[in-house]
C-alpha cells in the first residue's frame, strides 16, 4: 500500500520536483561545492576535484576587510538595493494608481511606455544612458544643461558628490528598469477590486485621497508583501546593467560595483576565479534568503496565509 | 497513526524523487564533460624530435603505417602524415578558426584558410586523397574575443581549433593544459621554416621553458607628433622625434613642449593617449622609468614602486594643467580619440603603429572644406604626423616602446571534430601546426604586415617587404599567389588600398623600435595588476587620487589579495623629494 502510494506521489510530484530541483535546488548545491573547489579558468575537470576547503571564503573574509573595493561593494550594495527598492515599490505604486484614475485608452498607452525600459535590450538601454550621463558635452544631459546656461562646464556625472553621483545612477537606470514590474502586479489588482467597494465609497462621498487610503491600499497588502520580496531579491542579484555602465566608465569604479557584480567580475573577467566568485555567491544567496524572511515578517505574511477564524 | 505513515510515505518518495533527480542532473553536468579529460599537453605523448620512428609507409602493402615524425619539411612531412590518416581511413581532416583585431587584420583567420589550400595543392600534387577543410572561420572586431570564448567552451570541447590572440593569454591556457605544447614540433622545423623567426617573438610565446604559440605579428607603439602642432610653435617635429630617440628629450620636455602648444593656442590639447585598458599601452610609462616586472625569482612578478608612482604623476601633472582630459579613459574612440588627433587638436599622441593605415581606412577627419567625415590619404598622414620612441621618463633613462605579440595558438583538443580522434590525434594536431607554419609563409605575413600596418614576425617576410615587384603586384590587387579565392579576394580589397610607398617605408622605418621594445611577462597576476593599473591612471587624472594615493590604492588592491600578495614583489617605495613636472 505505501510503496504503491509513493510511487503514486512520485509519479504525480515528479515533473514539479523535477523542475524545482533541476532549476532552483541544483544550481544552489553547485554554487556551494564550487565554493569548496579551486575553480578557475573554467576547467571544471580540475576544479571540481580539487578540494580547498574553507581557503575561498577565508580570502573573502580577508578582502572583506583589507580591499576598499570590497568593502565599498557592501555598502554600495545596500544603498543601491534599499534605494531601488523603494522606487520600484512606491513608484510602481504610484503609477498603478495614478493610471486606475486614467481613462482606459490613455493609461494603456502610458503604462506600455513604462514597460519600453523593459522591453529594450539590455545592451541599446544601457547605450542609452552611457550617451546621456557621459561625462563630456557629448553627453545628452551636460548638453541640454549647457544650451540652458544652468552649467558652463560639463559635468561628470559619476564623480557628483561621489559616492552620490554614482549611486544616483546606478539607482536612476535600476528604477526605471523595475518600476513597471510593480505598476502592472499593482495596476491588476486594483482592477480587479470588486467595483461595489469604489462605488459604494463613491456614493459615500469619497475623494480620490480617501479612495486610495481606504479602499485600495489595504487591499493591496498581498501584492505590496509579493512585489517589495520579489524585487528585493531581483535586486540582490542584478548585475546585467550595472556591468555595462561599469565597463564603459559611466559609474565610479570603486563606487559602482555592488556585490552581484563583484561575483561577476571575480568569476569572468580578468583571473576568473569561479571558486571564489562561487563563495561570495553563496554569501549572496544566504542574505538573500535571511532577508527575504524578514521582509515576510515585518510585512505579516504569516497573517496573511492564516485560515480565517470564521467561514466567508 | 495513519497520518503519519502517509506523512512518511512522503518523505520517503520525496526524498526518492530528489536523490534520483540529483544523480541523473550531476551526471549529465560532471561526467558530459569528464569523457574525455584535457591532459596536460606537456605530458601528452607527442613525437619527440630525436625519437627514432618508422617513417609512414603507407602504399606497401601489408604494413600499417605508423605515425610518422615531423622532419621540418613541410611537403614532406603532410605527405607522411597524410598517408598515415589514409590508411586509417580518413580523408577529410576539419578544424576551426577564430581570429580577431582591427578591420584589416583578416589574415588572422584567412592566413589559415589560405594555408589549408597550399598544403592540399601539395596532397593533390602528390596524388593523395586526403584534403584539410577549415569548416568553420570566424573573425571578432574585440581583440581578446577568441580567447574568451575559447576560454570558456574549452571544457566543453566546443572550442576552436586554432585561435590568433594576443601572447598574454598563453600563461592561462598553459596552466589549464588547455593548448598544446608546440616544443617537439618547434624542434623539428626551427632550422628550417622557424629559422629566421625573430627570437624576441619566439620568446614572447615560451612559457616556463616550453613554446605554446608561433607569433603571427607585432608591432610597436610610438609617440606620434603633430607637424603642424609643431610648426606653429616653430619648432621641427623631426628634430623632436630624433631627440626623444637619443633620449635627449623626457617626459618633462613633451609636458614643457605639450603645454607651450597649448598656452600658445597651438592646439586643444597636449598630449592624447589611448583609453580603455592600461594594459598595454600605458604601462610604457613604467618602463620609461626604469620599471621592471621580472626579478630574480622567475615565479614571482615583480612591481616597482618608484616607477609606478613617477608614471601616475606624469598622468596627474597632464590632466591638472589642462593637456589630456580628465575623461581621457571614457573618451570615444570615433567620436573623440581619432578626430581630435587626425585634426591635429593635439600635440602629441600616444598609439600605435597600426593607427597609420587605420586613418587612411576610417573616416575619422572631418573635411573643413566640404564638411564631411572621410579617411586621410596616406600623403596627408605622411604631411601631418612625425614620431619616435616613447620617451625617456626622466634624464638618465632610456626611452622605450612595448610590443603585445598577436600569435596562433592550438588547441589542446585540436581535430577533435575528426574521425577515430583518440587513435590519430597526434596526426591531427600535426596537421594544426602545419597549418601555422603555412600560414606565417613569407608572402603572408608580408601581406599582412602591409595591410594593416604591423610588423612582420621573420626576416624572409620583412625582405619581401622591400621587393618593388612584390609591392607592385600588392598594389595593383594582382594576387596570384594566393591559392583560396575567398582569401585572394578579401586580401586584394584591402592590399589595392593600402599597399603604397609611404605606409611601406612607414613600416620598414619604425623597425627600429623593436630594438628597444618591452614585452610584458606570462604571468597570470599581470591581468590583474594591469587592472590596478588602469583604475590607477583613471582615479589620478579624474584628481579623484593624488599620485601618492593611487599608487597606495595599487599596493593596498595586492595585499588585500592573499594569492596576489603572495605572487608579486613589491620592491622599493614612493621617492621621497621627486617632483613633476
Amino acid at each position: 500500500m505505501s510503496y504503491s502510494r509513493a510511487l503514486t506521489l512520485a509519479f504525480f510530484l515528479g515533473p514539479a520536483m523535477t523542475l524545482v530541483i533541476l532549476f532552483f535546488v541544483l544550481p544552489v548545491i553547485v554554487t556551494l561545492y564550487a565554493s569548496f573547489t579551486d575553480l578557475r579558468n573554467w576547467n571544471i575537470q580540475r576544479g571540481l576535484t580539487e578540494f580547498v576547503g574553507t581557503y575561498n571564503y577565508e580570502i573573502l573574509g580577508y578582502m572583506a576587510f583589507n580591499n576598499p573595493k570590497v568593502k565599498y561593494a557592501v555598502i554600495t550594495t545596500i544603498v543601491f538595493v534599499a534605494a531601488t527598492l523603494f522606487i520600484n515599490v512606491v513608484g510602481g505604486l504610484t503609477l498603478a494608481i495614478l493610471t486606475f484614475f486614467l481613462e482606459e485608452r490613455v493609461s494603456t498607452g502610458y503604462r506600455l511606455l513604462w514597460l519600453l525600459p523593459r522591453m529594450t535590450p539590455v545592451a541599446v538601454y544601457s547605450l542609452l544612458w552611457y550617451y546621456f550621463f557621459h561625462s563630456s558635452d557629448l553627453g545628452t544631459l551636460n548638453k541640454v544643461l549647457l544650451s540652458l546656461g544652468l552649467i558652463s562646464e560639463p559635468i561628470d556625472w559619476k564623480l557628483w558628490h561621489l559616492p552620490v553621483g554614482t549611486w544616483m545612477i546606478l539607482v536612476f537606470v535600476n528604477g526605471l528598469v523595475g518600476v513597471s514590474f510593480g505598476m502592472i502586479v499593482f495596476y491588476s489588482a486594483i482592477k480587479s477590486l470588486p467595483w461595489e467597494y469604489i462605488a459604494a465609497a463613491r456614493v459615500d462621498g469619497a475623494g480620490n485621497l480617501t479612495l486610495v487610503r481606504r479602499i485600495i491600499l489595504p487591499q493591496l497588502r498581498w501584492h505590496l508583501v509579493f512585489v517589495t520580496v520579489w524585487q528585493l531579491l531581483s535586486l540582490l542579484t542584478t548585475y546585467a546593467h550595472i556591468f555595462l555602465l561599469y565597463q564603459w566608465g559611466t559609474i565610479d569604479r570603486l563606487w559602482g560595483q555592488t556585490w552581484s557584480l563583484f561575483v561577476f567580475t571575480t568569476a569572468f573577467l580578468g583571473d576568473q576565479r569561479q571558486g571564489l566568485a562561487a563563495a561570495a555567491a553563496t554569501v549572496l544567496v544566504a542574505i538573500g534568503a535571511v532577508l527575504g524572511l524578514i521582509t515576510l515578517r515585518i510585512m505579516g505574511f504569516q497573517r496573511l496565509v492564516t485560515r480565517p477564524r470564521g467561514e466567508l | 497513526m495513519a497520518g503519519a505513515t502517509q506523512n512518511r510515505t512522503l518523505l520517503i518518495a520525496g526524498a526518492v524523487v530528489v536523490v534520483l533527480i540529483i544523480l541523473i542532473a550531476g551526471y549529465f553536468l560532471f561526467a558530459g564533460g569528464g569523457e574525455q579529460p584535457a591532459e596536460a599537453p606537456a605530458q601528452e605523448e607527442q613525437p619527440a624530435a630525436g625519437q627514432q620512428q618508422e617513417q609512414a609507409t603507407g602504399g606497401q602493402e601489408g604494413v600499417a603505417p605508423q605515425l610518422p615524425q615531423l622532419t621540418g619539411d613541410v611537403r614532406t612531412d603532410i605527405v607522411n602524415i597524410a598517408r598515415y590518416l589514409e590508411a586509417n581511413g580518413v580523408t577529410e581532416v576539419k578544424f576551426r578558426v577564430h581570429g580577431a583585431g582591427d578591420p584589416n587584420s583578416i589574415h588572422r583567420v584567412y592566413g589559415i584558410v589560405e594555408a589549408a589550400a597550399r598544403l592540399n595543392k601539395i596532397l593533390e600534387e602528390e596524388g593523395l586523397q586526403l584534403r584539410i577543410v577549415i569548416e568553420d572561420k570566424k573573425f571578432s572586431a574585440k581583440a581578446d574575443e577568441p580567447a574568451e570564448v575559447f576560454l570558456q567552451s574549452f571544457p566543453q570541447r566546443q572550442e576552436a581549433d586554432i585561435i590568433a590572440v594576443s601572447y598574454r593569454w598563453i600563461s592561462t591556457f598553459a596552466e589549464e593544459g588547455y593548448i598544446l605544447d608546440l616544443t617537439p614540433y618547434v624542434e623539428a622545423y626551427k632550422n628550417t621554416e622557424l629559422a629566421d623567426y625573430y627570437e624576441s617573438l619566439m620568446n614572447a610565446v615560451t612559457y616556463k621553458g616550453r613554446v605554446y604559440a608561433l607569433p603571427q605579428d607585432t608591432e610597436a607603439r610610438p609617440l606620434y607628433i603633430l607637424k603642424p602642432v609643431m610648426a606653429c610653435l616653430g619648432y621641427d617635429a623631426w628634430e623632436i622625434a630624433q631627440k626623444v630617440d637619443a633620449g635627449e628629450y623626457t617626459w618633462y620636455d613633451i609636458f614643457r613642449i605639450a603645454k607651450e602648444a597649448v598656452d600658445q593656442g597651438c592646439s586643444e590639447w597636449g598630449v592624447i593617449h589611448r583609453k580603455g585598458t592600461a594594459h598595454p599601452d600605458l604601462v610604457q610609462f613604467y618602463y620609461a622609468f626604469g620599471g621592471e616586472f621580472t626579478g630574480e625569482d622567475p615565479e614571482k612578478l615583480y612591481l616597482y614602486v618608484d616607477a609606478l608612482y613617477k608614471w601616475l604623476s606624469v598622468e596627474y601633472a597632464l590632466a591638472r594643467n589642462g593637456l589630456t582630459p580628465e575623461n581621457m579613459l571614457e573618451w570615444d574612440w570615433y567620436k573623440q580619440i581619432h578626430p581630435t588627433i587626425v585634426s591635429a587638436k593635439t600635440a602629441f599622441d600616444i598609439g600605435g603603429i597600426w593607427y597609420w593605415t587605420e586613418w587612411q581606412t576610417k573616416d575619422y577627419y572631418l573635411d573643413p572644406q566640404t564638411g564631411e567625415r572621410r579617411p586621410l590619404t596616406a600623403e596627408e598622414v605622411y604631411e601631418k604626423f612625425a614620431y619616435s620612441l616613447f620617451p625617456a621618463g626622466e634624464p638618465g633613462k632610456s626611452p622605450v616602446t612595448l610590443s603585445q605579440p598577436f600569435a596562433f595558438m592550438i588547441s589542446a583538443n585540436a581535430g577533435k571534430l575528426n574521425p577515430d580522434y583518440e587513435k590519430l590525434k597526434d596526426a591531427y594536431h600535426m596537421i594544426a601546426f602545419l597549418l601555422v607554419v603555412k600560414a606565417n609563409d613569407p608572402d603572408l605575413n608580408a601581406i599582412h604586415s602591409i595591410v594593416s600596418s604591423h610588423l612582420p614576425i621573420r626576416e624572409k617576410s620583412a625582405q619581401l617587404m622591400n621587393d618593388q615587384e612584390f609591392i607592385q603586384k600588392l598594389a595593383s590587387g594582382n594576387l596570384d599567389f594566393i591559392l583560396d579565392p575567398e582569401a585572394r579576394d578579401a586580401f586584394a580589397e584591402l592590399s589595392v588600398k593600402t599597399a603604397n610607398p609611404i605606409n611601406i617605408e612607414f613600416l620598414s622605418k619604425v623597425s627600429y623600435m623593436l630594438n628597444y621594445t618591452n614585452v610584458p611577462p606570462l604571468h597570470w597576476a599581470y591581468q590583474p595588476l594591469a587592472e590596478f593599473f588602469k583604475e590607477a591612471v583613471d582615479f589620478v587624472l579624474k584628481g579623484q587620487m593624488t599620485p601618492e594615493e593611487a599608487t597606495q590604492y595599487v599596493l593596498d588592491q595586492i595585499r588585500a589579495d592573499p594569492e596576489l600578495a603572495q605572487a608579486i614583489e613589491i620592491v622599493g617605495e614612493i621617492p621621497q623629494g621627486w617632483t613633476f613636472p
